[in-house]
């Protein structure tokens, strides 16, 4: 017991003691004004976080962005998973979408967002859109995998106890596909992310998202209010993966037992 | 019917067109979906339904591709974007093997690093571009910096997982017969984490590739992705296809490359389902 509870108290330590140690130096070092003007100490960061906090400006942004990432994920979520599902237990679906999945696959979708905006326009529907084609990969291909790794003798079993179609899809192959899926859904939601900010630097004239903060702030050459956005983004991602892991946690009671040490 | 039993005689008498017209068959049958594809974007282009502007013809994206390899112009992006990509990528690949290994067997690099990859993960890394800029400036160094950077992560966090992944029976029976440390790694560890490097490479690549062309896109002289967003800001819709049409092309060639790579070393795993 109380040996569980003194590792328990020690992962957090060292899990913050690196960037613990590299934010210090960092402050040491811009204190003694060793470092280049773009590498504003912490202390002023957090300064200029907290204004932007209290000004509101800075949750409008978290806003606009949150809502673009969210939807285009959930979008990606709904109709990779769903479809992949399908590919899984159908084989001409599979043999449909195969090779154009694995054609398109390695292509990066943030090309076609010059396509996008020529299509939707400068607005949240070519963002979402684009977040949404990034997500659907990961959890299409999972979801695919996910199926066909279900263990034959759970169907087999199932159907010699009567299980119909429907039944076995929903009660044995989609359960036992969701760890994979969960997997897919952590790797889209941090794909989100990162199309979510690069989509608002490279087509941001409706002026808002936080990439858009961090475009602006470069180009008036405000360190301090780009690395405070940058901040803004990295909890943001963190927190809504913390929050697709509690939610996996939840559904996945009793199918986590292997993966119980992975954060 | 009659097809049928003409391929059956052509395959038994070689020389014969039908022959040559099975397997061709059998790759139309496989990938007939991208041809359907090709043909609706073909109609709807053609239909005039959208502006052709917006929605060019096969035949129109054609034309500017050629036209951009003739001029050369293509050569000198694509090199660009192709030398980040593959810098960035073999770094981080090697960097995120090694330090996957090192976090599994050491305990202090675990105690350090896996918490920063497991919580940093979700963390979008891309969004301190403009620094790198400021820091390495709009050349090749700023791309090349972030590609390692964003590869680093799935590499050493599957190098890491597999690593320990390891099933302890092999390791026991190789000490029982008297293998070394050194041969305990080599000869058990590695190949038998060798399944999820790849996986981790296969996730890192086309992320490797995505940031290049974002960040070509965001802030460069050259590259596929300062050619997309040049020929966009020009209004020239027809050079935009036909830049996303290489770098699509880029992808699927290097995600061959690495797959063909994988069954040579891997060549024990069974043929995986061919999207993986």
């Amino acid at each position: 017991m109380e040996r569980s509870s003194l590792t328990n108290l020690r992962r957090p330590i060292d899990a913050l003691a690196l960037p613990v140690i590299l934010v210090v130096l960092w402050q040491v070092l811009a204190s003694a004004g060793w470092l280049p003007a773009f590498l504003v100490s912490p202390l002023v960061v957090l300064d200029q976080f907290v204004g932007l906090l209290r000004t509101g400006e800075l949750l409008a942004h978290a806003r606009e962005s949150l809502y673009r990432s969210l939807a285009g994920f959930a979008l990606g979520a709904v109709f990779g998973a769903g479809l992949g599902l399908l590919a899984g237990v159908s084989g001409r679906i599979a043999r449909f979408f195969d090779p154009l999945i694995s054609l398109t696959y390695p292509v990066p979708k943030i090309a076609i967002l010059p396509v996008l905006i020529v299509w939707f326009g400068i607005s949240d529907t070519s963002k979402i859109v684009v977040i949404m084609i990034s997500c659907f990969y990961p959890c299409f291909i999972a979801a695919l995998y996910g199926v066909r790794a279900v263990d034959p003798v759970w169907v087999w079993a199932a159907r010699n106890m009567g299980a119909n179609a429907r039944q076995v899809f929903f009660k044995v192959i989609v359960p036992a596909a969701a760890p994979q899926i969960f997997t897919g859904l952590r790797v889209a939601l941090a794909l989100a992310f990162i199309l979510m900010f690069s989509s608002e630097m490279i087509g941001s004239s409706n002026r808002t998202g936080l990439g858009f903060l961090i475009l602006n702030a470069d180009t008036a050459g405000r360190f301090d209010r780009m690395f405070a956005a940058v901040l803004a983004i990295a909890i943001l991602g963190f927190a809504s993966d913390r929050i697709l892991l509690w939610i996996r946690g939840r559904l996945l009671v009793g199918q986590l037992v292997a993966e119980a040490d992975r954060g | 019917m009659t097809r049928a039993a003409d391929g059956v005689e052509g395959a038994a008498s070689p020389g014969r067109l039908t022959s040559r017209l099975v397997p061709l068959l059998r790759v139309l049958a496989r990938y007939y979906s991208i041809l359907v594809v090709l043909l609706v974007w073909e109609l709807i282009a053609r239909s005039g339904w959208i502006n052709p502007r917006l929605f060019p013809s096969l035949e129109t994206i054609a034309d500017e591709l050629w036209r951009l390899i003739d001029s050369q112009v293509i050569f000198r992006h694509a090199g660009a974007t192709l030398l980040r990509v593959v810098v960035g990528f073999t770094l981080a690949g090697v960097g995120g093997v090694l330090l996957g290994f090192l976090m599994a067997r050491v305990p202090l690099f675990q105690r350090a690093f896996e918490p920063l990859f497991s919580f940093g993960y979700p963390i979008p890394r891309v969004a301190l571009y403009p620094i790198f800029v400021f820091a390495l400036g709009i050349g090749h160094a700023s791309k090349i910096a972030l590609i390692f950077l964003e590869c680093l992560y799935p590499v050493a966090i599957n190098t890491y997982y597999g690593t320990r992944a390891v099933n302890e029976r092999y390791v026991w029976a190789a000490r029982n017969m008297g293998a070394s440390e050194a041969q305990v790694f080599w000869k058990v560890i590695l190949p038998a984490t060798l399944p999820y490097i790849f996986s981790g490479l296969r996730i890192a690549l086309p992320i490797a590739l995505v940031i290049a062309i974002l960040t070509e896109m965001i802030g460069a002289t050259e590259g596929l992705g300062y050619l997309i967003a040049f020929a966009s800001a020009s209004l020239s819709r027809g050079q935009v296809f036909a830049g996303v049409a290489v770098i699509a092309l880029f992808g699927f060639v290097l995600d061959l490359l690495l797959a063909a790579v994988r069954r040579r070393l891997v060549f024990w795993e069974k043929e995986s389902v061919s999207i993986g």
